[in-house]
């Protein structure tokens, strides 16, 4: 089609070119850092930026901000970096919005640059300001040496700040998908989740050739900060999945538990579970001889919707299990002691990791579920030089501080500061019931009996005659720790029949729905951690 | 080989395997008895017991050598 000329001659409507060079410069970006370096992300068993926002996000859904930025930096001379290395957009999960900033590996191995950053801070400020989750997609071997190194440096990190000012406004997740060093180790450290590809991803705040530099340690990334240290040794992390597609599918699943912002209710999944459905498989799962160990985690997903559990650091500090599940379609976070585990003993990782989730759980109105099978906090010289006791102070504080709707099982034993921590009566419960097999004291039987009858005890010569008084003060201490005397002065609102567990935690987050909570006002408490 | 040791401070219960036995996955290698609890210690390997290093009513540490596996 030719439209009218111009005075020069030439087509005044001349839009082909124009259009073609645009399309050129998109097609240019989509091509990321090149044929060779893009076969070799994969080569390393890894997908692309661009793959994996197919599969993290709903199909046609993208919308991507700064596709044409490139490092505009006159050092890197006419060298294109293709986004700058930093891919942003919104997208939506489930047809709810995200922001996403998804660093590129095969443009200069991922590396923080100035324009992608600013990108990125755009990210968390759209965020923010729509009130919408935000995803990192991490592949980066941080800072951008060759722009940085010189004192510019000393206007930096806003970027962590600003992260903080999110945190419990909106959901933050930092999904591990390549080898992170300093800046992007920070950045998982303050979301609030973190999955890590096994093999293919690390984190540490050195990186291996630093690290040699500048303590003489020679160490690989996944031996210093693999997912195997993470997942099971330091608790920086939450889950280790295979590969990159199942990380992204597992962070899809994560986000389905959340509200959009802290201003909203999580998401109700419809399901065909009946609330009322009787669980009398726990008949099989938990013996009723008290010292006998089971795995709690059946009897987490025997109660759940459909059997399906969300694990949150399943592999460190097994002593408590946290899961997300869901209760007649409502989410909820799980706390459960694990009597497989230091019978089901806190420990100093077993409060960090109970303490997190409650305040992750509480800043998105998911409400807590808690199953008690706890002999107490480990006591000995041991862990007290780990400083438990300001560990138990700040799982005290989690559950204290916890507004959100708070449901507790006492499935067997509860014994003395275990029982507070998991959120007892005193620690406004909505409602709170036990099995028949419950035990609510300050401590065992079998311990206060050498404390309260120390003297009587000591008096006995006969080493026999000893053993059996002390059996029989012990017995006589049991009969009072029973849940029809807890339950006689109104401290359980009722003991149930295990089969009717689901059921009963179905009705308490009915009754505490609406629950609301007004606390003295101040800046923040002075958190023991 | 593979080490398997105490979690946590406590008395030798029951030792459940024999020196030369073989193991699976996930076995009972002896119980522990702390915090007024029965604690299984289970290898994490499969193979056979190479060495045993508690008994019956010994206590033992955190981080005490309980058993090592020679990996199958």
């Amino acid at each position: 089609m030719t439209g009218p000329r111009s005075r020069e001659g030439g087509d005044v409507h001349d839009w082909g070119p124009l259009v073609g060079e645009l399309a050129k410069r998109k097609e240019r970006a989509l091509g990321m850092g090149g044929p060779e370096l893009v076969a070799r992300q994969h080569s390393l068993g890894k997908l692309t930026v661009r793959e994996r926002l197919d599969l993290l996000l709903d199909p046609g859904t993208w919308v991507e901000y700064g596709m044409l930025a490139d490092h505009m930096d006159a050092g890197l001379g006419d060298r294109y970096l293709a986004a700058d290395g930093a891919v942003t957009g919104i997208g939506e999960i489930d047809g709810r919005p995200v922001a996403v900033a998804a660093y590129d590996f095969t443009v200069m191995a991922g590396s923080m640059g100035k324009v992608g950053e600013d990108k990125i801070a755009r990210m968390r400020a759209h965020a923010l300001r729509q009130r919408i989750p935000m995803v990192w997609l991490l592949d980066s071997a941080g800072a951008r040496i060759q722009s940085t190194s010189g004192s510019s440096f000393a206007g930096a990190g806003a970027l962590f700040r600003e992260q903080v000012a999110m945190s419990g406004v909106v959901p933050m997740v930092a999904a591990m998908l390549g080898h992170c060093a300093a800046g992007t180790a920070y950045i998982p450290a303050l979301a609030d989740f973190v999955p890590m590809v096994k093999g293919t991803s690390s984190m540490a705040l050195g990186g291996r050739h630093l690290v040699k530099a500048a303590v003489g340690e020679d160490v690989t990334e996944e031996e210093m900060g693999g997912s195997a240290v993470h997942t099971k040794v330091s608790g920086v992390a939450d889950l280790e999945v295979a590969d990159d597609a199942e990380c992204l599918r597992i962070v899809r699943e994560y986000l389905g538990f959340f509200p959009s912002h802290n201003g909203e209710r999580p998401p109700v999944k419809q399901t065909d579970d009946p609330v009322d459905r009787r669980v009398e498989e726990l008949y099989g799962i938990v013996p009723t001889a008290p010292r006998r160990a089971y795995d709690v985690r059946k009897v987490v997903a025997a109660i759940a919707d459909d059997h399906e559990v969300f694990w949150m650091k399943p592999e460190w500090a097994k002593n408590i299990v946290t899961a997300f599940a869901r209760i007649g379609g409502q989410p909820v976070g799980v706390l459960a002691n694990q009597p497989m585990v230091l019978g089901g003993a806190l420990d100093v990782n077993a409060a960090d990791k109970a303490a997190r989730f409650v305040w992750l759980c509480d800043a998105f109105n998911i409400p807590l579920v808690f199953l008690h099978d706890v002999p107490g906090f480990i006591v000995g010289s041991a862990v007290e030089k780990q400083g438990i006791i300001r560990h138990g102070a700040k799982m005290l504080f989690a559950i204290s501080e916890a507004t959100v709707p708070k449901i507790s099982v006492v499935m067997r034993k509860s014994y003395g500061a275990g029982y507070f921590v998991m959120n007892g009566l005193a620690y406004e419960a909505d409602y709170i019931v036990a099995w028949p097999t419950a035990e609510i004291a300050v401590m065992g039987p079998d311990g206060a009996v050498n404390i309260i009858h120390r003297k009587t005890l000591a008096a006995i010569e006969d080493e026999d005659e000893r053993a059996q008084k002390r059996l029989e003060l012990a017995e006589e201490i049991r009969r009072n720790i029973d849940p029809y005397v807890a339950a006689g002065h109104a401290q359980l609102d009722d003991v149930i029949d295990p089969a009717d567990t689901r059921l009963a935690i179905a009705r308490g987050l009915r009754i505490s729905a609406d629950k609301r909570v007004d606390r003295p006002a101040r800046k923040h408490g002075v958190l023991p951690v | 080989m593979a080490e398997i040791r105490a979690e946590i401070t406590a008395n030798v219960w029951q030792v459940v395997v024999d020196e030369g036995q073989m193991v699976a996955e996930g076995d009972e290698i002896c119980i522990l008895e702390s915090m007024k609890m029965e604690i299984p210690v289970v290898t994490e390997v499969p193979g056979v017991v190479r060495e045993l290093h508690v008994a019956p009513e010994q206590t033992v540490q955190e981080g005490d050598l309980i058993a090592v596996i020679d990996e199958a």
